[in-house]
């Protein structure tokens, strides 16, 4: 990455600034209806100018949900094209990740027998961006027919040995990770061939610590609302790791319950790093702590880096927590939940 | 020290006169009240709900106009109307009002009906049949609409279904269109589009004859309903208008009455009495007590407010007329503590010949100065009166520099007039002297600013600090001979640094800055111990000594952007005189102007940061903590925030 990219990481980060801050989302709370958060959006942030043609009084949750998901992935493309960023196979990292969790949608309302459901919840905007046709996808009726709509891209190579079971039914769980672990590797490889060495380090460390903070979370929920073992856990963790090492993850995952597992996660570097950690903490409170977590590594690589894949890896999560901020707002108002349910969910960016 | 002085009062006084003591309070302009933050004993906090509260609302929402604002009355035009006055006169035009408003919402409601129909009927002409005939239709069901661009490129996925949507346009965002479905299916499609956020248009049921037909009828009924709209609208302003007045004399009173009733709760009962407490200026307390003994009941017992340890003394500045604007400066800092030191007028004096020294220039300081008379008198921002001081000095240092707008050589008949061969001080020339002469003005600023620290230190009984410290007695020894050592090895005298010299006035202060902590133990009669041993004691005072010795030197070589602004404005004025040579005779009169404006402005502001920022580090850190609470005597706030 030569220097000449200086021009994106100057951009992205007047784009980082323009974020919502905590007094917009103090604003926010106090609206009692999805329209008035929605005429907020339009005038006081930066999202005027994609809500500038939309009829905030009338608009539709669903609708205001998926202008933001657009608006998200099209500043994603406006970033990349800034600089022909996008001729690197590396910054169509965000291409592949909502191609990979359009692929799992599918999945699940497969699952459930639900396609039109999918069609309803699919984001339209991928209609154009995806490398398989996105219709046909929710047309699908059973694994086989999603396998042929994804024949010519990699994705058919990762999920053609899953087998159904004898009702049809998609192992979701056992996709999930292959996908997601085909997304890391093709990241890590990706990286390496095309970053110079620091650049690769930086990446490759902020890769591993997400797929550390997915086996966290992914561990805890098992633990919670399962009562998984230590095996199951570990067979359903990604094989990545950061800084969290595999005996101490697997130390994490011995836990007798989700206290315990809270207790063991504190005397890691991530229990140490993260600032409210409390062994009764809701599953809520313990994820938005990791969340947290996430944010500020992101942040702080926004901040001092001066590479362009850095600053713009760093600011898509940032601008996705974002984009989650306000769609679970937008609900909080639509189901009538109070300021601190919201402040609570809430993660500053 | 420049700090008015304090008288602490409290006041006992029957319950039914406290409303009445309270008024007394607020009418004498000099009355801090002070917060009861626990109730003692068998005293209890005066509270309850304010009783003005909804009515003061009401008043607040009423919607008066963008234009309307309330505004402060005298009290002898208001304290005639009742709460029950108020609030007859208040309903009554809220009735009024809202029924007006109601007509307006409905017509508005009506018209943007119309208005989206008449869109959609736009978006339908061409069609050349008559919408009745659509309408009408026995086995398919219409319906008008638009849907998201996104979602319409969904719509492929329900091919298969029964209907068809036929889209007449596209604003970017929507698409506009028309769906049929057969009456039997017309539920399941009716649901498809909801999913895909179709947004229904009503079409008016009386809608019978061709698109182009029915939008020249909509446009005329339109125009009808909007005549009708600003009638009742200049109905609402002329009522509203002829109200403004009895509006806002109600607010007046309501919040003044509303004001009052929230003092209360500063009061502490005990069965029928109340207690009351705060400060008054010394010099206005016998005004005060003039004003109380109009209310019977009430005692006051006075005490001089150094008394007084359970709050923090209110204060306030004591300047003269020069200093007065500069105290926006001390406090944007933070005021000092009641019996602490004034910087005001240090700052007036230092903050205006520094200014003067950096920015020195006889037609711009002028100039300035009339800018900053124009602006006080306009708006009375202290920022213009600052500007009017700082001005003058920078005229005056303008003649010695010989620079008038830039014009460096337009004095000198003035100067041959007085018996000078050329002016007092030729910048470029006197390139060492000038910076020299910086560095001395900053030494002589740090010298006054820890003499004051050392005063002050004595004062509050700080002796660790006052003789031990950096800015105190041995950092102004070993500060001082440092500097008269450097001093006399600079003009080439025989060196000072002999062993007694460097042993007394060097050493020994070091060494008693670095035991500072228990020499000033020792001196209160207290044990010292060190809180991480021995060797943390030692290391972290080698450390701050070392400090120390680095922040003489810093903060001295600081000053030398005095002499560095009085270089940069020489020579962007050099430029602005050589861009206006270079142009013709017709532009250079235009070059200079804009020239001299953009100095002024850029380099105005630079000079007064820099300067703020010269006061701020290298003399407010020195002896000034700024955590003092400012005197706000009790008043009503006639903005309409209700808490």
């Amino acid at each position: 990455m030569n220097s000449s990219k200086n021009a994106t990481v100057a951009k992205i980060r007047a784009v980082y600034g323009k974020r919502l801050r905590e007094k917009d989302y103090n604003e926010l709370f106090t609206k009692k209806k999805v329209t008035d958060a929605a005429e907020f959006l339009k005038r006081n942030t930066h999202f005027s100018s994609v809500l500038s043609g939309v009829d905030t009084t009338t608009i539709h949750r669903g609708h205001l949900e998926s202008i933001l998901n657009k608006a998200y992935f099209d500043e994603y493309e406006r970033l990349c094209r800034f600089q022909q960023l996008s001729e690197q196979p590396f910054f169509n990292f965000l291409l592949v990740r909502s191609e990979i969790r359009e692929l799992l949608k599918a999945i699940l309302y497969l699952n459930n027998e639900r396609s039109d459901a999918y069609i309803q919840s699919m984001h339209a905007f991928m209609i154009e961006k995806a490398r398989f046709d996105m219709i046909e996808l929710a047309k699908a009726e059973d694994f086989n027919g999603l396998l042929k709509v994804i024949r010519n891209t990699p994705y058919y190579y990762v999920l053609r040995s899953i087998r159904t079971d004898k009702d049809g039914n998609i192992p979701y769980t056992q996709c999930e990770i292959l996908l997601r672990t085909f997304y890391l590797e093709w990241m890590l490889e990706t990286i390496r061939i095309h970053f110079d060495k620091k650049t690769t380090d930086v990446l490759s460390e902020q890769i591993n610590v997400q797929a550390d903070i997915i086996n966290i979370i992914n561990g805890y929920r098992m633990k919670k609302y399962f009562n998984g073992d230590a095996q199951s856990l570990k067979e359903h963790s990604l094989p990545f790791h950061g800084r969290l090492s595999k005996e101490k993850q697997d130390e994490v995952f011995e836990a007798d319950s989700p206290a315990d597992y809270i207790r063991r996660l504190s005397k890691t570097v991530y229990g140490r790093l993260m600032e409210n950690l409390d062994e009764n903490m809701e599953g809520d409170q313990f994820e938005k702590e990791l969340e947290k977590l996430r944010c500020s590594i992101a942040k702080r690589a926004l901040q001092f880096s001066e590479n362009a894949a850095v600053s713009l890896y760093s600011y898509m999560y940032l601008a996705e927590v974002e984009i989650k901020n306000i769609i679970t707002v937008i609900e909080s108002i639509r189901y009538g939940k109070n300021i601190q349910y919201m402040k609570n969910l809430v993660v500053q960016t | 020290m420049s700090i008015e002085k304090m008288e602490y009062l409290s006041i006992v006084g029957l319950m039914d006169d406290l409303d009445e003591t309270l008024k007394k309070c607020v009418e004498s302009g000099c009355f801090h009240i002070n917060e009861i933050s626990d109730e003692q004993d068998s005293m209890v906090r005066v509270d309850g709900e304010n009783p003005y509260k909804p009515l003061l609302k009401r008043i607040v929402s009423m919607n008066m106009g963008a234009d309307f604002e309330f505004k402060e009355l005298p009290a002898e035009q208001i304290t005639h109307l009742t709460p029950d006055d108020i609030e007859q006169d208040v309903s009554l035009l809220e009735s009024k009002l809202r029924v007006l408003s109601d007509e307006i919402e409905n017509l508005s409601g009506a018209i943007s009906e119309r208005k989206r129909a008449a869109i959609q009927l736009s978006h339908l002409k061409g069609m050349k049949n008559d919408l009745q005939k659509l309408f009408t239709c026995t086995h398919i069901e219409p319906r008008f609409g638009r849907m998201p661009v996104e979602s319409f490129q969904k719509l492929s996925y329900y091919e298969d279904k029964p209907f068809i949507f036929i889209p007449y346009d596209d604003d970017g965002n929507y698409k506009w269109g028309i769906y049929f479905a057969p009456l039997e299916n017309i539920r399941e499609v009716n649901n498809i589009f909801k999913s895909l956020y179709f947004e229904k248009i009503w079409l008016p049921d009386f809608i019978t004859d061709t698109p182009e037909e029915e939008c020249e009828k909509l446009k005329n009924h339109i125009d009808t309903l909007e005549k009708r709209l600003d009638e009742k609208q200049s109905e609402y302003n002329i009522l509203v208008a002829e109200n403004k007045q009895v509006i806002n004399s109600s607010f007046c009173r309501i919040k003044y009455l509303y004001d009052l009733y929230e003092l209360r709760r500063y009061a502490l009962c005990y069965k029928d009495k109340f207690y009351l407490s705060g400060y008054v200026p010394k010099k206005q307390y016998n005004e005060f007590l003039n004003l109380a003994e109009a209310v019977p009941s009430v005692s006051i017992v006075s005490k001089p407010a150094e008394n007084d340890s359970q709050t923090k003394v209110p204060v306030k500045l004591k300047t003269n007329r020069f200093a007065k604007p500069f105290s926006m400066f001390v406090e944007m800092y933070g005021l000092p503590s009641y019996g602490g030191f004034n910087p005001t007028n240090l700052v007036a004096w230092t903050y205006t010949l520094m200014f003067g020294i950096m920015f020195g220039d006889l037609g711009q300081g002028l100039l300035i100065s009339l800018i900053g008379f124009i602006v006080y008198k306009k708006s009375g921002n202290l920022l213009g009166a600052i500007l009017q001081r700082v001005g003058i000095s920078s005229a005056v240092f303008g003649l010695v520099y010989g620079s008038v707008f830039g014009f460096e050589h337009l004095l000198d008949p003035l100067y041959h007039a007085i018996g000078l061969k050329h002016k007092p001080i030729e910048i470029m020339d006197s390139t060492m002297t000038i910076l020299l002469g910086a560095i001395c003005i900053g030494v002589a600023i740090i010298l006054i600013s820890i003499t004051i620290n050392i005063f002050i230190s004595f004062r509050q009984r700080n002796y660790t600090e006052a003789i031990f410290g950096n800015n105190g007695i041995s950092g102004l020894v070993l500060f001082g001979s440092l500097l008269a050592g450097v001093a006399v090895m600079m003009t080439g005298g025989e060196s000072l640094f002999t062993m007694p010299y460097v042993i007394c006035l060097i050493i020994i202060p070091l060494l008693l800055m670095f035991f500072r902590e228990p020499l000033g133990a020792v001196l209160s009669g207290k044990k010292y111990r060190p809180e991480g041993g021995i060797g943390d004691f030692i290391a972290s005072n080698f450390f701050e000594v070392f400090e120390f010795i680095l922040g003489y030197a810093t903060n001295t070589l600081s000053f030398v952007r005095i002499g560095g602004f009085i270089f940069s404005h020489a020579g962007m004025m050099s430029v602005v005189m050589l861009l206006s040579e270079s142009v013709s005779a017709g532009v250079s009169p235009v070059v200079i102007v804009i020239g001299n404006l953009f100095v002024m402005g850029m380099e105005g502001l630079i000079v007064g940061i820099q300067v703020l920022r010269l006061e701020f580090y290298e003399v407010f850190s020195r002896f000034y903590d700024g955590d003092g609470v400012a005197f706000e005597p009790v008043r009503i706030n006639y903005q309409p925030d209700i808490d």
